[in-house]
């Protein structure tokens, strides 16, 4: 018997589902007999495969302190996430990964981060954030700044309104783009407000993930708040098919983003050509 | 060395059919092509090159490698094991054996594809060198000879009534021994026929690349500083987006993933994907970061000439076949592109 | 030929140097001799780069599509053949040119070079220009050997059976008009009618299945002018990636039906495919039937006609309800 095609998904089961926002929900996935499917580090992904509508790539939502399951954060926008948010609790689909770089969790020790998320954006942020809060010891402050068009477009309230506030040494900013009804928070742009919290950049990293357009604006808020491109960390979010650096599809310059990223920091992407 | 005479060849090409499938260039409706031989098939070993190079017999352009079932919320998934076993490529090109070194790299680099991985393995490469090259080879600009491939199993020449015949691996020297019946020893006159065409071949081809200007040495250094250089805003308006290019040649090896089936069932399969498609990098949003056919003609030139070189120790990822230069319908030309930046590097 | 060459150079740069249009769409060379390809001058001093040859083969119409929607307003001149400005007006017919923003330089063609049949008999080796000369074609080679050959042995078969080689849309005429003398087009199409049911399907399903679904046909086809093709699209993905008989079946046949009474018969998609599908046949066969149920109708000729397949008639037959 050959060998398993590093192409071919394992089954897994989707354990349970939950409404984050009207077009997000949350996948947790298991192994059909229980436990996660593989291990991860924050900021890698998988690729999620619904036959006969084929597969997409998702980053992993889920710290890997979370023994026993994998959860992934969806927006409904395409044919793989149409079929997805239509399933019910207990179907089987397809899995594949661990796949990419991940975020450089050993290489941050010791530093103060910066979180700033928008949207769907804190899907793989989150991983990395309570990756950080089972092994506080070995980072610093952390400063969570997460932005999101109305309050109902939030995803993870409960981490975001209950559980990371109660964590030491941090600070959550929440802050929704327009005026609305029921919320009295701080309505700002998250580039605009992370400007006005004046974070500085003294043995600080900044993890940046959200819409293209504000991670434009963040990138340059940062540099105006004195933050070098190799304090800045973001993730790419490009097509692709393999997830193992062949089919050419992610390629960016010399880089795949399936192996070489997601995970980049400013300085490396200031290296890349511009086509993302 | 050894020769087969050319009259026992219908006899080899049977004895080969026998031991798995033999890929030659068939001639069709006037198309010469890589396809399994069966008997009274069209043989032409005359045919310089393949409209589609030899890649198809080891990266298929669709192949299926998965299969599926559903039942209610079970799912049942299932490697698809390559239909063939053995095979042998007989005919190859030394530009097209350099191809499939090119896509090794890629396929068996880690972590190994293991679909591309058991396909090359099953296979042994006959390879033919070129006594007359074209006018659009340019082989030499890379180091390569026309006359001879060294990565090959089998090395052969054509020299008028016999193929002369070289064992260059151990699978070649299993080939040999299991056809020996068929094999003679070649004179040492024949030996010098074929040294000679090999020579004059490669110098016919280096010739051309003095004359014309293709010269690839700091191309890749070059176009490391050459993203926005003009050169693409003038290459880029002629292009009318086709697929030419990239399924021709013997490099390239971009895929796409697909499943076709009802719900209850079906099978996943990849296939060829050209960077040339509008649709190759359009995200389900309807953002495209390579939105115009500029950035997609720079990014085939870029790939071939820049980026895999930058990745694989200086190997470019084209080999001088020629075919995308003889079948671009508006003459996109990359020995241009290659001149063109070297004469910027040269000039600067 | 040399004149008609200087012609276009000079008028190229007038119009540019005038400011009646900021783009110039023509031919220029490249370093190979069967090299001939569509160039974009938009400044005077550029005009030279521009050449007429025997190898001047790529429709420049279709470049209308990207040239002017980037473009706002501007004005475009274009070099255009018979086949050229049958496309033309084809591409106005279907409302996806302006003709207020595009000047027409009529070249009276008589046939093109098919390189292929050269490269058949060897007489590619050390060429290095064609040019035509009355009946004949002059190679000439590098060490300045000529040979000259009949012309009509060369000639792309379309070109043979081309029945406007004087182009039927112009804004000036440029040279003298050409005798039109062509050979019956619909040959290839009587001999596939005249097969049975099946080997004319074997046939096709033979010629499909080399298919390797590059578009080309597709790209380069003045009647394909749709801002998005269904076979483009992601979702619904109407057609499969898969290079498989009944997929590549499917885009031909289609392809061939949408174009229905709006191809204009200059054979570019058989001309540019790479495995030598005779596209042109199946474009013919439509033609010849449309020809056949409604009336001699020749797309392109004249934008202001009506077309058949979308005019409705109250005496139109009705063959396929009938039987």
């Amino acid at each position: 018997m050959a060998r398993k095609s590093t192409l071919l998904p394992e089954v897994a089961v989707v354990e349970s589902i939950r409404q984050e926002t009207p077009n997000i929900k949350t996948f947790r996935v298991v192994s059909p007999g229980g436990g996660k499917p593989f291990e991860h580090i924050p900021g890698q992904c998988a690729m999620l495969s619904t036959p006969p509508v084929g597969e997409a790539i998702f980053s992993i939502t889920s710290s890997p302190t979370e023994k026993e399951h994998l959860d992934f954060s969806i927006v409904q926008t395409g044919t793989v996430t149409n079929y997805l948010h239509e399933i019910e609790e207990g179907f089987e689909i397809g899995i594949r990964g661990p796949l990419g770089n991940g975020f450089p969790v050993e290489e941050v020790k010791g530093k103060d981060l910066l979180f700033i998320g928008g949207g769907i954006g804190l899907a793989p942020l989150r991983s990395f954030i309570n990756y950080c809060f089972d092994n506080r010891e070995d980072y610093g402050k952390i400063d969570i700044l997460y932005g999101a068009r109305t309050p109902d477009d939030m995803i993870q309230k409960k981490d975001l309104f209950e559980l990371w506030p109660q964590q030491p040494n941090t600070d959550v900013y929440l802050t929704v783009d327009k005026e609305c009804e029921g919320w009295d928070g701080k309505v700002a742009l998250a580039p605009h407000y992370c400007e006005e919290l004046a974070f500085t950049p003294e043995n600080k990293v900044t993890v940046t993930c959200g819409p293209p357009i504000m991670i434009k604006f963040v990138l340059e808020a940062l540099d105006r708040m004195g933050f070098t491109p190799d304090q800045v960390i973001t993730t790419l979010e490009l097509r692709m098919k393999c997830g193992v650096g062949k089919c050419g599809r992610c390629n960016i310059g010399e880089k795949y983003v399936c192996i070489d990223g997601p995970v980049f920091t400013y300085a490396q992407l200031l290296e890349m050509p511009p086509e993302y | 060395m050894k020769k087969v005479q050319k009259e026992k060849l219908e006899d080899l090409f049977e004895r080969l059919a026998g031991d798995g499938v033999l890929y030659l260039p068939l001639e069709e409706d006037g198309v010469v092509n890589f396809a399994p031989w069966k008997k009274g098939a069209r043989v032409n070993l005359e045919a310089l090159n393949t409209v589609l190079p030899p890649k198809r017999a080891i990266f298929p352009q669709t192949e299926t490698y998965m299969r599926f079932e559903t039942d209610g919320k079970k799912l049942q998934i299932e490697q698809v094991e390559p239909v063939e076993g053995n095979y042998f490529l007989f005919g190859v090109r030394p530009c097209d054996m350099a191809g499939i070194k090119v896509l090794d790299k890629v396929f068996l680099d880690e972590p190994e594809d293991d679909i591309y991985s058991r396909r090359r393995q099953a296979g042994t490469i006959l390879s033919l060198g070129c006594n007359d090259p074209h006018v659009s080879c340019f082989c030499s600009a890379f180091d390569l000879e026309p006359g001879f491939a060294p990565d090959a199993d089998v090395a052969l020449w054509d020299v008028g009534e016999v193929l002369l015949w070289k064992p260059l691996s151990e699978k070649g020297e299993k080939l040999t021994s299991s056809v020996e019946d068929l094999l003679e020893d070649a004179s040492a006159e024949e030996e010098r026929a074929a040294e000679e065409q090999r020579n004059s071949a490669a110098a016919t081809v280096a010739a051309a690349a003095r004359e014309h200007g293709w010269n690839v040495e700091g191309v890749e250094e070059a176009l490391q500083d050459m993203f926005e250089a003009e050169l693409w805003d003038k290459l880029y308006r002629r292009c009318l987006g086709c697929g030419i290019c990239t399924y021709i040649c013997p490099t390239c090896h971009c895929f796409d993933v697909e499943d076709f089936g009802k719900w209850q069932e079906g099978e996943r399969f990849r296939c060829w994907d050209s960077c040339m498609f509008e649709e190759f990098t359009l995200h389900a949003s309807g953002e495209n970061p390579r939105p115009t056919q500029k950035e997609r003609v720079r990014q085939r030139f870029m790939h071939k000439l820049c980026y895999y070189p930058s990745n694989f120790e200086g190997l470019y990822a084209c080999v001088g076949c020629g075919r995308c230069v003889r079948q671009c319908p508006v003459s996109i030309d990359i020995t241009q592109v290659i001149k063109e930046v070297g004469g910027v590097k040269s000039g600067s | 030929m040399k004149n008609l060459q200087d012609t276009i150079r000079e008028i190229a740069a007038q119009s540019l140097a005038r400011g009646e249009v900021e783009l110039v769409i023509g031919w220029e060379k490249g370093d190979l001799w069967w090299q001939s390809y569509p160039a974009f001058i938009e400044e005077e001093k550029e005009a030279d780069r521009l050449i007429w040859d025997p190898l001047c083969v790529p429709n420049l119409s279709r470049y209308l599509l990207q040239e002017l929607s980037e473009m706002d307003e501007k004005k475009i001149a274009l070099f255009v053949k018979g086949c050229d400005a049958l496309a033309f007006n084809q591409l106005l017919q279907d409302n996806r040119t302006v003709r207020e923003r595009v000047v027409l330089y009529g070249i009276p063609c008589d046939g093109l070079v098919d390189p292929s049949k050269l490269e058949r008999e060897g007489l590619d080796r050390d060429l290095q220009e064609v040019e035509r000369d009355g009946e004949e074609l002059v190679l000439k080679a590098a060490a300045g050997e000529e040979k000259r050959v009949p012309a009509k042995d060369y000639l792309y078969d379309k070109c043979l059976t081309c029945r406007y080689p004087n182009p039927v849309a112009y804004d000036q005429m440029l040279g003298e008009t050409v005798p039109v003398e062509p050979e019956e087009r619909f040959t290839g199409v009587r001999k596939l009618e005249e097969l049975d049911y099946e080997d004319r399907f074997s046939y096709w399903a033979e010629q499909f299945s080399r298919c390797i679904r590059c578009f080309a046909c597709r790209n380069v086809c003045p009647a394909c002018s749709c801002i998005k093709c269904v076979f483009d699209l992601q979702e619904p993905r109407w057609l499969g990636k898969a290079t498989e008989p009944s997929e590549n079946a499917f885009y031909h046949i289609i392809r061939a039906y949408h174009v229905a009474g709006r191809c204009v018969d200059c054979g570019e998609c058989s001309r540019v495919c790479p495995v030598d599908i005779p596209l042109q046949e199946l474009n013919r066969k439509i033609i010849l039937d449309i020809n056949e149920l409604y009336g001699e109708y020749d797309a392109g000729v004249d934008p202001e006609q009506e077309a058949p397949l979308i005019t409705y008639k109250t005496d139109d037959p009705a063959a396929f309800t009938e039987s």
